[in-house]
């Protein structure tokens, strides 16, 4: 109980400075909303008048506090650019994030751990030089030239999915889902690749432990030992690292959205930094950051079951 | 967290489905080369080919910004909602203006009042029939309405608008002959409908269905409209903002038509798919200078930059040699105003400019800045050829590229910059747009322009009543911007437009816009 109302309140100061924090970065670098909105034939009074009405005029603490009061009363403004209420236009955004990095997420810890393990057993075989490389070779491959690769060869030549044209979840799900799952791969790879580089060398190095020769020496084969306790032990710091991995991959996905055209919130974000819109950067932003905040969470929590002495530290 | 399981359970169903489905293709997960002998999945083949049925869909580069036309300013907003809304007059591919939701206009004898006749049973898209007191409401809002975003400056020549019998009189304050172009853009809307920005209604031949937000819009043919209707059922826009992106579109099927390319996406379509139509962006793409700041004060650096920089240079290494090279502040299409000779004013001679920028005091030449939008690609790309033409003579040139709204701010609303790339455009067909804002007093001078030749000019031009008389008058402006090297103009730029073959009908106009009615595939 305790460690959750700990979380709930670092989430809360989280959220709150990082809000402020981007409002403070648009104070502090030029860009006037009233500009962007009007166009470049507005006089100067009819831009006087709508930063009024929009209270643009205010000062800067002003502002934010009025944001702020908006956001806890579930009031998130309304969008400059598109004149719409900012939650209208992010809610579907962010259900297709969501999938998108909860899909390559699945993809990244379904595929590593396993073939982590595998990797370390079959250390020193004839073709690991070629694991290396194939290794390096792809975590070294930017999602953005995996997504023009794959929507090449299975959108263009294979026809699996058509790039360019994503339907949305209510008109056609599977052809959605496909575009999704390409772009869950592009994202993966590079930490698929760098996951698995890690958990082996956590195995290795656990492997060479004082506890592993004890246990070897009292009978047990290599295997069990390595099954039954050296993954244990090295799970703590993949799990940490996957946490990470799934902070990082809503904002990660971006580039990705922009080859594949996938309308997620990473190029909302883009377009209305751009476009100085600042209550939907605002939304978008504080989502980023409870997302990032949840992650940790979730990896502390596993690890915790993992490792009881994490939970002990936790409750002194 | 149920949400959650059920996304992550969603996602693992949907892996197997495609490892099953789509047989040896499943396991190819990096690095994929696939072999010809392998089958084709079935999935999907009738999306391979382009949409069926009479649709097509187009893709465009940037999102549409607010879709109420009073509140709308990004150009590429106003190239496709030109489909949806009309005003009392509309313009023509050739460049005319002529009647649309009024049937006629008549012009007092002093030129101080125009009575527009509304044409019989012009119909809105919600299905309701044009009075004369939408055409008021509209006018009205668009003039001095409480709404300050949606005024607009042009319309200051208005003294009142009044309904008549199925008539509107506007009456103006001094007559002036470009009213009509600046009335093209106030369009008819229906009076005191409140959902413009979430769902636009206007009278034009295609009517509003859907706009998903960074994603798509959706237009239909307008069974009702009074003139000649569209040919296409169904027109989709996508919005693609990554370059790769619109060609794999346009590859895949999933796009027919994508206008204003570059040369290096145009290469990777092929022939016997894709006919690249070749059109001008209409616009001044020139390095305009901030004539208030030094060394640009100094009317000799200005004119030594001129003869420093071979436009045609530019257009062959940015741009593959498309585009027309430009001399003034005005471009072919405006084919009334457009004086040629100015072009070749200053040709390249690289002696001249040194002498020039001597005289000037800068014998060594002297470091300057381009400020340019990086999201502009092809301006990023002239800034890159300037900064290698200027050295022949001397000048060091740093291009430092920012983002759109800083530009907007710094070099555009506080002119905080040496010089700037942009390309300048008109949203109706008047010369003065193009040339009013060199005025010095102008509140979008934005390059310190300024000349009391050119002040008295333009005093006389816009009051001129005569045709002729006032084409000469801007004709004089053009000479005086070359002249005085007000900026170093460069070019039109090339409009590229790729249209998958069978797709017919594609109009250019002089303004920028994109007209679909005119659109239709080949039986």
């Amino acid at each position: 109980m305790k460690y959750v109302l700990k979380r709930l309140g670092l989430l809360l100061v989280t959220m709150i400075l990082v809000s402020f924090l981007t409002f403070l970065a648009f104070q502090l670098v030029s860009g006037d909303p009233a500009v962007t909105m009007l166009g470049t034939d507005a006089t100067a009074a009819q831009l006087q008048t709508l930063r009024h009405e929009l209270g643009l005029d205010l000062p800067f603490l002003t502002r934010y506090f009025r944001w702020l009061g908006g956001f806890f009363t579930g009031n998130l403004g309304v969008s400059y650019s598109y004149r719409q209420p900012v939650w209208n236009l992010v809610s579907s955004k962010l259900t297709i994030s969501l999938c998108l990095s909860l899909m390559s997420f699945v993809l990244i810890a379904v595929i590593s751990i396993p073939a982590g393990i595998f990797s370390y057993s079959r250390t020193g075989g004839p073709l690991s030089w070629l694991r290396t490389v194939f290794n390096q070779l792809c975590m070294a491959v930017p999602p953005f030239f995996t997504g023009i690769l794959f929507s090449w060869c299975f959108g263009i030549l294979l026809k699996i999915f058509t790039p360019g044209d994503f339907p949305g979840f209510d008109s056609d799900f599977a052809e959605s889902m496909r575009h999704i799952f390409f772009g869950a791969v592009c994202l993966a790879i590079p930490r698929i690749a760098m996951t698995i580089r890690m958990l082996r060398s956590t195995v290795v190095s656990e492997m060479n432990k004082a506890y592993v020769r004890t246990a070897i020496s009292r009978g047990n084969d290599r295997r069990s030992v390595l099954m039954r306790h050296v993954l244990k032990n090295s799970m703590l710091s993949v799990v940490s690292f996957l946490g990470q991995t799934l902070a990082e991959l809503v904002g990660a996905g971006i580039v990705v959205e922009q080859v594949l055209g996938i309308p997620g919130l990473g190029r909302f974000l883009v377009a209305s930094i751009s476009h100085r819109d600042y209550p939907v950067v605002q939304t978008i932003v504080v989502i980023l950051a409870f997302w990032v905040v949840l992650a940790g969470t979730a990896a502390d929590l596993i690890n915790q079951a993992i490792d009881p002495r994490l939970r002990q530290g936790s409750r002194s | 967290m149920k949400k959650r399981i059920l996304a992550v359970s969603l996602a693992l169903v949907m892996i197997v489905m495609l490892f099953t489905g789509c047989g040896s293709n499943g396991t190819q997960t990096a690095a994929p080369s696939p072999s010809p002998e392998e089958e084709a999945p079935s999935a999907a083949p009738e999306k391979s080919e382009r949409a069926s049925g009479n649709e097509v869909s187009i893709g465009i580069a940037q999102d549409f910004d607010s879709l109420d036309p009073d509140h709308m300013t990004a150009a590429g907003t106003k190239e496709v909602l030109f489909n949806v809304f009309e005003g009392l007059v509309k313009p023509t591919a050739a460049g005319d203006i002529v009647p649309a939701v009024a049937s006629s206009v008549e012009k007092s004898e002093d030129g101080l009042q125009y009575t527009f006749t509304l044409r019989e049973g012009v119909k809105f898209h919600n299905g309701e029939t044009v009075t004369a007191d939408d055409v008021v409401y509209s006018i009205e809002r668009r003039w001095n309405g409480e709404d300050t975003a949606a005024q607009l400056p042009a319309l200051g020549v208005i003294e009142s608008v009044e309904a008549g019998d199925n008539s509107v009189t506007i009456t103006l304050t001094e007559p002036s002959n470009e009213f009509l172009a600046s009335i093209m853009t106030a369009y008819i809307l229906p009076k005191d409908y409140a959902d413009q920005e979430t769902s636009p209604c206007g009278t034009g031949p295609y009517k509003f269905v859907s706009r998903e937000v960074q994603d798509n819009l959706v237009l239909e043919r307008f069974a009702d409209y009074w003139g000649e209707p569209g040919h296409l059922d169904k027109v989709t826009f996508r919005i693609l903002e990554n370059a790769e992106g619109l060609v794999l579109g346009l590859q895949s099927g999933a796009l027919d038509l994508v206008a204003h390319m570059t040369t290096d996406q145009t290469m990777q379509l092929d022939e016997k798919e894709f006919t690249i139509a070749e059109g001008s962006m209409n616009l001044v793409q020139a390095l305009y200078l901030n004539n208030a700041e030094k060394p640009f004060d100094d009317v000799r650096v200005r004119q030594a930059l001129c003869y420093a920089v071979d436009k045609q240079a530019v257009i062959d290494l940015a741009f593959d040699g498309y585009g027309t090279p430009l001399g003034t502040s005005m471009f072919p299409s405006f084919s009334k105003y457009y004086d040629d000779s100015l072009t070749d004013y200053y040709q390249q001679d690289l002696a001249k400019a040194k002498e020039l920028l001597a005289e000037a005091g800068y014998p060594d030449g002297f470091d300057m800045t381009i400020t340019v939008p990086s999201n502009y690609t092809p301006h990023v790309n002239t800034a890159t050829v300037l900064v290698e033409l200027l050295r022949e003579v001397g000048i060091n040139v740093t291009v430092q590229p920012v983002d759109w709204g800083t530009w907007l701010q710094d070099v555009y609303t506080d002119r905080k910059f040496q010089s700037t790339i942009t390309g300048l455009t008109s949203d109706n067909m008047t010369a003065r747009k193009l040339l009013d804002r060199f005025a010095s007093t102008a509140h979008n001078n934005f390059t310190n322009y300024s000349n009391e030749e050119y002040d008295e000019i333009f005093a006389q031009a816009i009051a001129a009543t005569d045709d002729a008389e006032q084409v000469g008058l801007y004709k004089q402006l053009e000479k005086n911007l070359t002249e005085n090297a007000a900026n170093v103009y460069l070019q039109d730029m090339a409009d590229l437009v790729a249209v998958r073959n069978g797709l017919q009908g594609l109009t250019f106009y002089p303004l920028y816009v994109l007209d679909v009615s005119a659109l239709s595939w080949a039986a």
